[in-house]
């Protein structure tokens, strides 16, 4: 079993169902299997070498998802970008993963000439739109050209349903065969700063799927509201299990006017909303969600760094009668390793919860050997989900492989009833509104500016965002600057996310006898 | 005199936009009709800071239902949307 069978399966039981709804637009899953069949012929056509990796740069839309599928059906390997990553990392992405296609949203269009330089891999675009090109050596394609062309039909004999049946334990039983090979390859900051290319197996996504299915529940009758981007491990599992199951995904990208999501979600019947920490506290505290009814709505999933308790109970207060699964997982994960189950909220507030089937957790102390209950030590798990390796990194992935177990840099402890609890982080990495910051990057960025002499960066507890991004600089002798010039200097070198939210200047940074800069100190 | 006050309402926005989220960024300029959601100028959190310039500045209340792309999401809008407030 490999990732296009979950569309398969998905168009083979819900063929009329409605996939996705995206403002007027919708498709059932006998359109969107027969387009995406119809884009993987074209793909196919262009004879990449097998085990090709392909760039996709695209916004939520029916599109993505035909594309998605459309790059597993050929036989490919996907490579989802975040789309707000500037061009030099994008370039670096494209590069490091030798991508010779790219599947492209106009949307993005004032970045491709910066993205297609000299040095480019880049064979082939894929695109939504015609888009003027400064490169010749580019074969450019618009995706509806694609689909209109009678050269390429919307079925195949090749693509088979390997189940008879539609019920969970069927489902299981496939995670069994599903393939080992790699599937996708998703980017994420590394502690180092450069992003890291985290290799996802067919297994490893197919098994965390059906696993979410299982403890959401979800079936045909589920529509999400989708908030998060597709390119992004968390909102790639709402695309998957609702496509499985047959369910629809709701998409809006306009999050930054929730009252619209609100609407939206009524209108179209949304039956569950999936979001990070800040996308919570804007609702509760800056729409008018906590006085709508949202009739339709059955449960809110919660993942992407900690929420706080008093969101949490907040959450609860304004709909005591949804559902709310609280999780925990990360992107080497396929992501998902733990949730707490709704009945168990109210006591467990602060919890990640239990394990999902098929996965284990373990609390570790510096030598591997676990630790007693009430201990903390770093969280490490194993399973199914349990990603290849870091692409290209192999001394990386060996710090967090380690015989068939992830060492997630998290450190936590469990409770009696074997609820586990997040109590700290091993290394340097920054979760702030569901992204992940490498502290040392945004150092080196802010070194770049020559009026700085050092600069020392850390995630600091934030109403909003969970966690946000502070800098403490001290600046050369005789040197000014202030907290604007500093975040514009860093705006237009890294990604919005990265910006430290709060600066503050310093003469001088605490340190340790060996020199290193003390952050604990500068937190307290 | 209300078109000499509309124009210095335009432009406090314009610069507040400049200054606090194109600077730095890909986007080289904003046009007073341009939509913020569309050219990516403003992201959620954006839209909060937009809603303390606008409380401040201009001395309203901007009501949780009213966070829509109908009243803020271009300068046009939020003009609009200033003068209605101020009756």
């Amino acid at each position: 079993m490999k990732v296009f069978d979950l569309l398969a399966i998905g168009a083979r039981f819900f063929p009329d169902n409605t996939a996705v709804k995206h403002s007027d637009r919708q498709i059932n899953y006998r359109e969107l299997l027969g387009n995406t069949i119809k884009v993987a012929q074209y793909i196919k056509s262009l004879n990449l070498e097998a085990g090709s990796r392909i760039a996709l740069m695209y916004e939520n839309s029916i599109e993505y998802l035909i594309l998605f599928f459309a790059i597993f059906k050929a036989g490919y390997v996907a490579v989802p970008l975040d789309t707000s990553l500037k061009p030099d990392k994008i370039n670096y992405i494209i590069s490091d993963c030798d991508a010779q296609l790219l599947c492209f949203h106009a949307k993005y269009a004032r970045y491709l000439n910066k993205i297609i330089d000299s040095d480019s891999t880049l064979k082939y675009i894929i695109c939504n739109k015609n888009l003027p090109l400064e490169s010749s050596a580019i074969e450019f394609k618009v995706i509806e050209d694609i689909l209109n062309d009678t050269a390429f039909a919307k079925s195949d004999t090749e693509t088979d349903i390997p189940i008879i049946e539609f019920n969970l334990e069927k489902l299981y039983e496939q995670v069994t065969k599903a393939s080992n090979e790699l599937a996708a390859i998703f980017y994420t900051s590394g502690s180092t700063g450069e992003p890291k290319g985290v290799m996802l197996s067919h297994r490893n996504l197919v098994s965390n799927t059906i696993a979410t299915v299982d403890y959401l529940k979800l079936t045909e009758d589920d529509r999400i509201m989708v908030i998060l981007p597709f390119y992004y491990i968390y909102g790639n599992s709402l695309l998957l299990t609702h496509v499985v199951v047959g369910g629809t995904l709701i998409i809006d990208n306009r999050f930054l006017y929730p009252e619209v999501i609100l609407d939206t979600m009524e209108k179209e019947k949304a039956t569950g909303l999936s979001g990070v920490p800040s996308n919570f506290i804007i609702l509760l505290n800056n729409s008018t969600m906590p006085n709508r009814k949202l009739p339709f709505l059955r449960y809110f999933t919660q993942a992407g760094g900690a929420m706080a308790p008093e969101i949490i109970k907040k959450l609860m207060k304004s709909f005591p009668e949804k559902e709310i699964y609280i999780m925990y997982g990360q992107t080497e994960a396929a992501p998902r390793v733990s949730y707490v189950p709704p009945e168990r909220l109210a006591d467990k507030v602060g919890s990640i919860g239990i394990p999902l089937r098929g996965i284990q957790i373990k609390v570790v102390d510096e030598n591997g050997g676990e630790v007693p209950t009430g201990i903390s030590g770093e969280l490490i798990t194993t399973g199914d989900n349990v990603m290849l390796g870091y692409w290209n990194q192999p001394d990386d992935t060996h710090q967090v492989l380690k015989d068939g177990w992830l060492y997630t840099g998290d450190l936590a402890k469990k409770d009696d009833d074997g609820y586990f609890f997040i109590t700290g982080r091993k290394k340097e990495i920054i979760k702030t509104g569901g992204n992940r910051v490498s502290a040392k990057e945004v150092e080196e960025r802010i070194l770049e500016n020559e009026k700085v002499l050092e600069a020392a960066v850390f995630g600091v507890a934030d109403d909003l965002l969970g966690e946000a991004v502070k800098a403490t600089i001290v600046l050369k002798d005789a040197q000014t600057a202030d907290i604007r010039e500093i975040q514009t200097f860093c705006r237009a070198r890294l990604a919005e996310h990265k910006v430290p939210k709060i600066i503050e200047f310093m003469d001088a940074l605490p340190k340790h006898k060996s020199g290193k800069v003390n952050k604990l100190a500068l937190k307290n | 005199m209300a078109t000499v006050e509309q124009a210095d309402m335009r432009k406090k926005l314009k610069d507040f936009i400049t200054e606090t989220f194109l600077i730095g960024s890909d986007v080289e300029s904003v046009n007073d009709s341009d939509s913020f959601m569309e050219k990516e100028i403003i992201d959620s959190t954006g839209v909060l800071e937009l809603t303390s310039y606008l409380e401040e500045e201009f001395g309203i209340t901007v009501e949780d239902n009213e966070l829509t792309p109908d009243n803020l999401d271009s300068i046009d809008k939020l003009v609009n949307f200033i003068q209605g407030k101020l009756g």
